[in-house]
């Protein structure tokens, strides 16, 4: 039971104004708003990188965007916590030739 | 020990009947006499410092004035910082003294308010960031001595506006404050005063926050001028 409630928390009680929070604009995030669109539904603070080391804990960077910090994870329920619109996929890894990573992205 | 405590709720306890019956001499009569307005500057440059003068003495008289300052901590919306209070203290009964208080906390912090997932607002500030203004009233009740020390505890009650700018959230706040501290008298009129505070309480907060709880700690030193 305790097992099963830490884990409900995990990835979801990680949203912070650094990452993962609603916006609208960069005013609501510590660095860029991803504003709401069917990539971002309902707008995705993220970190502006280079390399998945300057991104908070799991997370990638992803070469959307010019470089953006996005969710890892393993399939579309692990993204549910984002809410509706949001899936598992594939994107290239920022600074990493040919590299791949499973992150949350929108429709 | 257990002994020493019961004798001294007793002795709390008889202060308090002799308080609020002026005809019935308690068994601290003298010292509740020289605690009477412009009594204690007198008591104690005249008289040898037993345990009854150092008792009138270390009290706050009829009326005494402060000002302490010391630091606060909050956490989400709490606000923490350097907190700067000013007292007025009035005297009640033997024991007890009105103590209303104007204070303000200053805080820094960057913007840490934010909508989850759910788009419920959700602020995550540091333990000394915001700021507030508040005004208390309470009781503080002063203890038998203990060596140069007078020990009490203080209880009180207040409104506070509370702000964090740079999330421009700010709320309304009423706040419980549970303390103990010590005062050490350092002349005639004058008192140090340390104390530390538990607050604790509820606010209703602006930008879609809606009530929150509060909750810090606080710890103050200061001095205390001695009126009447």
């Amino acid at each position: 039971m305790m097992v099963v409630a830490l884990a409900g928390c995990g990835a979801g009680s990680d949203v912070s104004r650094t990452l993962g929070a609603i916006c609208e604009t960069s005013a609501d995030c510590d660095g860029r708003c991803l504003p709401p669109s069917t990539d971002y539904p309902a707008g995705f603070c993220t970190v502006v990188c280079n390399a998945s080391s300057e991104c908070p804990d799991a997370a990638t960077c992803v070469d959307d965007e010019g470089g953006a910090c996005l969710f890892d994870c393993v399939d579309d329920a692990s993204c549910a916590f984002l809410g509706t619109g949001w899936r598992c996929k594939e994107r290239d890894v920022r600074g990493v030739a040919g590299g791949k990573a499973m992150v949350c992205h929108g429709d | 020990m257990s002994r020493r405590l019961i004798a001294l709720l007793v002795m709390a306890t008889s202060r308090l009947a002799s308080a609020d019956d002026p005809s019935v001499p308690g068994p601290e009569a003298a010292a509740s006499t020289t605690s009477a307005p412009g009594a204690t500057a007198a008591s104690t440059s005249a008289a040898p410092a037993d345990a009854d003068v150092a008792d009138v003495a270390a009290d706050p008289g009829d009326q005494s004035v402060g000002a302490s300052m010391g630091v606060a901590t909050g956490g989400r919306v709490t606000p923490g910082g350097v907190r700067i209070t000013g007292h007025y203290l009035y005297q009640l009964s033997s024991q007890d003294w009105f103590d209303g208080t104007a204070s303000f906390t200053f805080g820094g912090g960057d913007a840490a308010c934010f909508r989850d997932r759910m788009d419920v607002v959700v602020c995550q500030h540091g333990i000394a960031d915001g700021g507030a203004i508040e005004l208390a009233a309470g009781v503080r009740r002063l203890f038998a001595p203990k060596g140069a020390f007078r020990p009490f505890a203080r209880a009180a009650i207040g409104i506070s506006y509370v702000r964090f700018g740079d999330d421009d959230v700010s709320g309304l706040a009423i706040p419980l404050h549970l303390g103990a501290g010590v005062r050490a008298r350092v002349s005639p009129v004058v008192a140090l005063v340390g104390m530390g505070e538990l607050m604790i309480g509820v606010g209703k907060f602006g930008r879609g926050l809606g009530t929150e709880p509060q909750l810090g700690l606080a710890v103050t030193a200061g001095a205390e001028f001695q009126l009447k």
